[in-house]
């Protein structure tokens, strides 16, 4: 009985060197490489599935793209706001141009002009056609007022916000006043559109999920008399898993080319107008294409959410599967 | 090799096991009969852990399976070669791939993996068919392939619910000869048939089933 007699020793000694991990990852390649050559056996229906992730995908990842750059673009216009500070009436001209020289030593300011109580009257006069009614006053109602062109760095409007109050406490000023609400405006307006963007990323990346899930659970499904047979021989979960997380990887990294792919093609498409729009804006903004980190988070993100729609799939899939 | 003890099963309302008792020591071969629906099915399924008892100890190998976590069954089940009345193969594997399964699953190599498909397929005469797909085969020749899949991890036991039923008489015997060498080499062996005609020409002893009770012999031994 030749089979069952063979003697153990060369046959062992064969069988038994190799170590746990090196089985491991000699297994692990094993079912990459078989994982991929399945994933040639149905390429048109591996196809429509990478295709719907990769658009799930690509729409949020835009949105995310045109945000992070328009917040760039908001930066960039706000180089035109300036603060005005009105000084008290009673504040004598030598005065006021001594808080105009003090102010423009601050470090979060980058230039100051100052405009006499009589220089202002002068251009109101001219700017508002009252002139008139101007000449009838004994004494000019108009203050001083001192122009600031902040600083780059303090741009923003929380800075403002900050500069304000400090200068509303100094002596012999009246009133600051900063074009605030345009500012405040496109500030709402992006967040509201990366909330908008975030909400629908959570939403597609459930989609992503589900859209692997089913997919896997087709298969897993096809597989049944498989699963079955390698259970009665005694498969444990994680060898029957396996196939099946990498098919999710597989989906995961097909799809974030096709998505990648999308991006870039969108980004083309869309540059010529955004560059005319930002020029007219004198701004010499351009759109982007993903950069390779972005690049490499969508990868990143697109192979987690698949592996996760897989595996969730099928642990509850194999459950229902048991050999009666 | 297998021990039963004062096992029952029910399922829902329906009892498909009563108080069985019996013993098939290390190394011998015993036939399990009894009309479909007398037990049998249920018997090989409690030592295959498809199912537990509802009262009652079942052991296997020195091993009480009641111990056994959901975890630990598939290292259970590898100890055991299981032969299927409807053989059970994989029509999309190869001859080859087929038998290769246990091995595949244990984490053999391809090379150690490879020389002990093709000592099992020799062992069952199909060594010429391993590149073929197991739907080319006869009937016979699919039933030696599940053989020699229940055999390739040389287990201590195999089961075979039924391993005859679709085989005409000749081939029938040539299955159980087949059987009867590996039990030769110490191997425990339970078979499953209602085939009583070629069950009374060959000197094992029998465990009769009738409606969930055990009427044969209760003790077996071994030669």
């Amino acid at each position: 009985m030749a089979f069952f007699n063979k003697p153990p020793t060369h046959n062992a000694s064969r069988t038994q060197p190799e170590s746990a991990s090196k089985r491991l990852l000699r297994e692990h390649k094993e079912v990459l490489v078989s994982s991929w050559e399945r994933l040639w056996r149905t390429p048109l229906s591996n196809l429509l599935t990478w295709l719907t992730v990769a658009i799930a995908l690509a729409l949020p990842a835009a949105l995310m793209l045109l945000l992070s750059q328009a917040s760039h673009l908001g930066q960039q216009v706000n180089q035109s706001s300036h603060i005005s500070v009105f000084l008290s009436l009673n504040t004598t001209d030598e005065q006021g141009q001594l808080i105009s020289r003090e102010l423009a030593t601050r470090p979060d300011i980058a230039k100051v002009s100052y405009l006499s109580a009589a220089q202002a009257l002068i251009e109101f006069k001219s700017s508002s056609g009252l002139e008139d009614i101007l000449s009838s006053l004994t004494e000019n109602p108009l203050p001083a007022t001192i122009l600031i062109e902040p600083t780059n760095a303090s741009l923003s409007p929380h800075a403002l916000k900050k500069m304000t109050q400090e200068l509303r406490l100094q002596d012999n000023i009246d009133q600051v006043l900063v074009d605030m609400a345009w500012l405040d405006r496109l500030q709402s307006l992006l967040l509201t559109s990366q909330r908008f963007t975030y909400s629908l990323a959570l939403l597609l990346a459930l989609g992503v999920l589900l859209v692997v899930g089913n997919t896997v659970r087709l298969h897993i499904e096809s597989r049944r008399e498989e699963i079955l047979v390698i259970k009665l021989v005694g498969g444990t979960d994680a060898y029957l898993r396996r196939p099946f997380l990498y098919a999710g990887f597989w989906t995961g990294l097909f799809s974030a080319l096709i998505a990648w792919i999308i991006l870039q093609l969108g980004v083309i498409y869309l540059h010529q107008p955004l560059l005319s729009l930002a020029q007219s804006y004198q701004s010499d903004w351009q759109l982007q294409g993903l950069n390779w980190m972005g690049s490499l988070s969508l990868i990143a993100t697109s192979c987690s959410l698949s592996v996760l729609g897989a595996g969730l799939a099928v642990r509850r899939q194999l459950n229902l599967i048991e050999p009666k | 090799m297998i021990s039963f003890e004062q096992v029952s099963k029910k399922y829902h309302e329906k009892t498909a096991l009563v108080n069985a008792n019996f013993h098939l020591q290390r190394g011998a071969m015993a036939f399990l009969t009894g009309h479909s629906g007398a037990g049998k099915s249920t018997l090989l399924k409690l030592i295959m852990l498809m199912e537990r008892p509802t009262s009652g100890k079942v052991i296997v190998d020195r091993q009480d399976l009641s111990q056994l976590s959901r975890a630990q069954v598939p290292a259970h089940r590898r100890k055991i070669g299981l032969v299927f009345q409807n053989h059970q193969l994989l029509m999309d594997y190869s001859v080859f791939d087929n038998v290769a399964l246990p091995l595949k699953i244990s984490g053999y190599n391809e090379r150690d993996s490879g020389r002990r498909v093709r000592a099992a397929l020799d062992k069952v005469g199909l060594l010429d068919k391993e590149r073929l797909s197991p739907q080319t085969l006869s009937t016979g020749e699919q039933q030696r392939v599940g053989i020699a899949r229940a055999i390739v991890n040389k287990p201590k036991l195999i089961l075979a619910d039924e391993p005859t039923g679709n085989l005409d008489p000749d081939l029938s015997a040539e299955i159980m000869r087949l059987f009867q060498q590996f039990n030769q080499v110490g191997v425990s062996i339970l078979i499953a048939s209602h085939d009583l005609e070629l069950i009374q020409r060959l000197p094992h002893p029998v465990i009769a089933l009738n409606q969930g009770r055990i009427s044969g012999s209760a003790s077996l031994m071994g030669h």
